[in-house]
């Protein structure tokens, strides 16, 4: 019997105890360079199993690590001794009930598909054209694999598996210092195109050609990268949570159905496209379905699961914003550009952190590629910048959407390197408000 | 644990492998989180066992790491780390030059004065419990929670040069939140602040003042509430000692980190305006700006006998007199930069490839006490309780925003501002430092929380600072 099962059977012979458990299965295989060169390859695996176990409103949770039948006795043993003497949490009501099962989909394990060696044949080939204008390419390129199954008491059994690729690729001016980003990532490899990534690099690298100035504060016209819109997008969905909702702190907090943005604003968080790395399950193991957001303008709904359903009345869905998809507008880039006749155009963003998360008031930098737009072509490349702004602000001057999206991978930061995607399209934004230079690129 | 490592060591005694180390972590983590006065989440993760295998093959770091130590685990690890270190030689141009350093032997083990896991649970929640029901929301205040995460990490370490170590310690994080809201209008109060974790167990809560300081930060969420924002353009600033390590963590820290210089850390935690021909003559701060990095103070979370890639510990001046002098190195940067390594490489776990990292990274005392600071400013700002905090990627460009600012007029604190929030560039800003005050001021404010790295790691260390006056500050950024 595997070690979920065991735990399971031990838990089951106390009927006083719901619980809900799982165990993962992860493993990564890293490649980071530098300097157009390996800095390190890194393999990493674990095998965790995580615990909640719950006596009427009181609970305790435990995870082992390569757990086997004497530690889980061990674990079940102090769980059960200490649970009856901690105090309730009187919001808790039930686990999750929801049964559905997500529709089988094919996966392939990308740590198996895309070697190593296959990976320094690609970097090899994207460091030789940007070569050619004396750029060094720094990044990452990644493959993860994850399965995961979760039991509770209620009677949900659910297994699924992620296979994210992340491919992030910045060349570096061997002099100026000045970089630009390409990224790649997704679960199904057959959408890289060797060629078209390094073509859009290199597209990039030659914006790299004109003079560099500094730009002094205040309030531009700017055309936001698919990268930067779809990072303000996410931070602004940690006011659409109900956890955020439950603590006063969401923006959106008596907004459901009301106008917050222009009406060609729509986010989505859709779990079912290809190109992306998608979603069966939300965190507690509830289907994982589309879910409108932001309809032409108009907050829809809350990311809400379980506990915080029964503690704030808002509808269950189980979403957590992990497949947002921003939709496009009518116009091409070179239209939004033409409608720049001073400005910038900002390729990623840096160290974005809120002030104030109820008014969505943040700070941060731009990064890997500033550069001046004048009418409407790019003229000079920009030292990067700081704005404070407000992510609601930001939206409500959107003033044209880009008539497709990309996929835009994110990493996350710690430990087990998750990786998601975001769609979204570049975006011209009125009245940007830059408070001051770094005068450095 | 020992054999197994030195085993495992052994097995890489090949012909090709001019440097490999192993280590081992067994940790234990214990959670406890309450929420507007009740129990939300008591956790932990016990016995948590790691492994990491390093090998230089042919100038290219190979490496492996698994929670799993089964014997077959460990011979698929070997094999892994030397296969990654071969294949990553086929895309290289310049290959890693790595002197050799002599032996060193190491043992150290602390204990706390309360160890927390031998304190039982219903104890620990009974306290933690109280201070929760003393901040349970009520009036304005909407929101409040308590809690407290403690570790202890067993290390062993050995590597190809003979060198060997094991060590143990205890690092606890206690901190305590309370929200109000009126209107669209929100504030926070923490205590103690941003970085609150330290070097101990339980204790920690009793010499931070938990019980002391509810009702404090009741009252100032909520007369934040009604509080005006700074009106000026620019102020001279005393920043609190809480806040003022994370200033010097973000614009002073991670600038040093030596492998920024050579675009190590550009894909993530980004690069740092220093360049190698400043050291030694780059006026970093004002003639008061004394920094180093102090990894041999047992005091602080970064404390160790011996790096992980088995330097002893030391202590560096960084920054001397306000002369920036020298770098947080790992011994193939500290090579590149002619420079002897100052033993900062760390990994979080032993499964994560060993980075420079901050250890006890201090500012020195300079003379005086806070009240005498505050007496000596005739108009000016305390900032304290860190809420926002921004840097560029060059550690240039900063942006904080603190929980509260106290108004300082002839010498006194007459009233409180919201978001006081300041902007600067690094150099001008240390530059502008005309006080810090004295050793009875000088304490740990430490982390656990410092990200860098990829796949991402956080660390756990300690920033030694006392409170200190800064001129002219830019303060003129509304939100």
């Amino acid at each position: 019997m595997d070690n979920l099962l065991y735990l399971k059977s031990v838990l089951d012979a106390h009927p006083e105890l719901q619980y809900e458990i799982s165990e993962r299965a992860w493993s990564t295989d890293f490649l980071r360079f530098y300097h157009s060169q390996t800095n390190y390859n890194i393999s990493k695996d674990n095998l965790s199993l995580s615990a909640v176990v719950y006596k009427g409103k009181k609970s305790f949770n435990f995870n082992l690590d390569n757990a086997t039948p004497e530690k889980i006795d061990a674990a079940v043993r102090d769980a059960l001794a200490v649970i009856d003497k901690l105090p309730e949490d009187p919001d808790f009501v039930d686990l999750e009930n929801d049964l559905t099962l997500a529709a089988p989909r094919p996966l392939k394990n990308n740590i198996k598909a895309i070697p190593l060696a296959l990976k320094t044949r690609i970097l090899a080939n994207v460091s030789a054209a940007a070569m050619m204008y004396d750029f060094d390419i720094f990044g990452t390129f990644v493959c993860n694999y994850q399965k995961y199954r979760l039991i509770n008491s209620n009677g949900l059994d659910k297994s699924s598996a992620t296979s994210p690729i992340y491919l992030e690729v910045k060349a570096v001016h061997n002099k100026s210092q000045i970089t630009v980003l390409e990224t790649f990532g997704g679960e199904d490899f057959d959408y890289f195109d060797d060629q078209d990534f390094t073509e859009r690099l290199v597209q990039k690298i030659k914006y790299c050609a004109n003079p560099v100035i500094d730009a002094e504060p205040g309030h531009y016209d700017v055309i936001l990268a698919p990268r930067c819109l779809a990072e303000y997008t996410s931070y602004l969905t940690y006011g659409m949570s109900a956890r955020a909702l439950d603590q006063h702190s969401s923006f959106f907090e008596g907004k459901v159905g009301q106008k917050v943005f222009p009406e060609h604003i729509t986010i989505v968080d859709d779990p079912s496209d290809p190109e992306m790395i998608r979603a069966d399950y939300g965190s507690d193991g509830h289907i994982y379905r589309f879910l409108p957001l932001i309809e032409q303008g108009v907050f829809r709904n809350f990311l809400c699961n379980n506990y915080f359903s029964h503690k704030t009345g808002q509808p269950k869905n189980g979403n957590t914003a992990s497949c947002l998809k921003i939709a496009p507008g009518a116009k091409t880039l070179d239209e939004l550009f033409a409608g720049v006749k001073k400005g910038l155009y900002i390729s990623s963003l840096h160290y974005m952190n809120f002030i104030n998360p109820r008014e969505t008031s943040l700070t941060g930098l731009t990064r890997d590629g500033t550069f001046l737009i004048e009418d409407g072509k790019i003229t000079k490349v920009v030292n990067s910048l700081r704005f404070t702004e407000r992510i609601d602000r930001i939206l409500n001057n959107v003033a044209e959407l880009e008539n497709r999206c990309y996929t835009i991978p994110y990493s996350g930061n710690y430990e087990s390197f998750d990786v998601e995607t975001v769609k979204a399209p570049h975006a011209l934004v009125r009245d940007f408000n830059v408070t001051s230079s770094t005068h450095t690129i | 644990m020992e054999q197994l490592i030195k085993q495992t060591l052994s097995k890489l005694a090949l012909p090709e492998v001019t440097f490999a180390d192993v280590r081992i972590t067994r940790t234990d983590n214990e959670g406890i989180y309450f929420q507007n006065g009740f129990l939300r989440g008591y956790g932990s993760s016990m016995d948590a066992l790691a492994i990491g295998i390093r090998v230089l093959i042919n100038g290219c770091w190979g490496f492996a790491g698994s929670h799993d130590l089964s014997a077959a685990s460990l011979e698929r690890l070997v094999k892994t780390a030397v296969e990654n270190a071969r294949q990553g030689g086929n895309f290289t141009k310049t290959k890693v030059e790595f002197p050799a350093l002599p032996a060193t032997q190491a043992t150290y083990h602390h204990q706390p004065e309360a160890d927390p896991f031998a304190l039982p649970k219903e104890e620990k929640t009974a306290y933690l419990q109280k201070l929760a029901q003393a901040l349970k929301p009520a009036g304005k205040i909407v929101h409040s929670m308590v809690s407290a995460q403690f570790m202890r990490q067993e290390k062993y370490y050995a590597n190809s040069e003979g060198t060997f170590s094991h060590t143990s310690y205890y690092n606890t994080l206690p901190v305590m939140e309370v929200i109000a809201a009126e209107g669209s209008q929100i504030q926070s109060r923490t205590w103690p602040g941003h970085m609150s974790a330290g070097r101990g167990g339980f204790e920690l809560f009793k010499k931070q003042k938990f019980d002391e300081n509810t009702d404090r930060i009741l009252k100032e969420a909520t007369d934040l509430l009604s509080a005006p924002t700074i009106a000026e353009e620019r102020a001279d600033i005393i920043i609190g000692s809480g806040h003022l390590a994370l200033q010097l963590h973000e614009s002073v820290g991670h600038a040093t980190e030596a492998d920024r210089i050579f675009g190590m850390e550009i894909s993530y935690a980004g690069k740092t305006f220093i360049k190698p021909a400043m050291i030694g003559t780059f006026q970093y701060g004002s003639p008061l700006v004394n920094i180093f990095s102090d990894s041999t103070d047992p005091a602080g979370l970064g404390f160790h006998p011996v790096d992980d890639e088995g330097v002893p510990g030391k202590k560096v001046d960084i920054i001397k007199d306000g002369i920036l002098v020298n770098q947080q190195t790992s011994r193939q940067i500290a090579h590149l930069l002619g420079l002897k390594p100052s033993s900062n490489m760390k990994a979080s776990y032993a499964d994560d490839f060993p980075l420079v990292r901050m250890t006890n990274f201090c500012l020195a005392p300079g003379s005086g006490t806070l009240d005498e600071l505050i007496k000596d400013t005739g108009k000016g700002y305390l900032f304290d309780f860190t809420k926002t905090w921004s840097i560029d990627d060059n550690r240039n460009n900063f942006q904080f925003t603190t929980e509260i600012g106290y108004k300082i007029e002839d010498g006194k604190i007459t009233g409180i501002v919201k978001e006081p929030t300041y902007f600067g560039i690094t150099k001008d800003f240390w530059n502008a430092c005309d006080r810090v005050c004295g050793p009875e001021e000088w304490g740990y404010h430490s982390t656990f929380h410092c990200g860098k790295g990829e796949p991402g790691q956080i660390m756990q260390l300690s920033h030694g600072v006392s409170p200190a006056r800064f001129k002219n500050i830019n303060v003129s950024v509304k939100i």
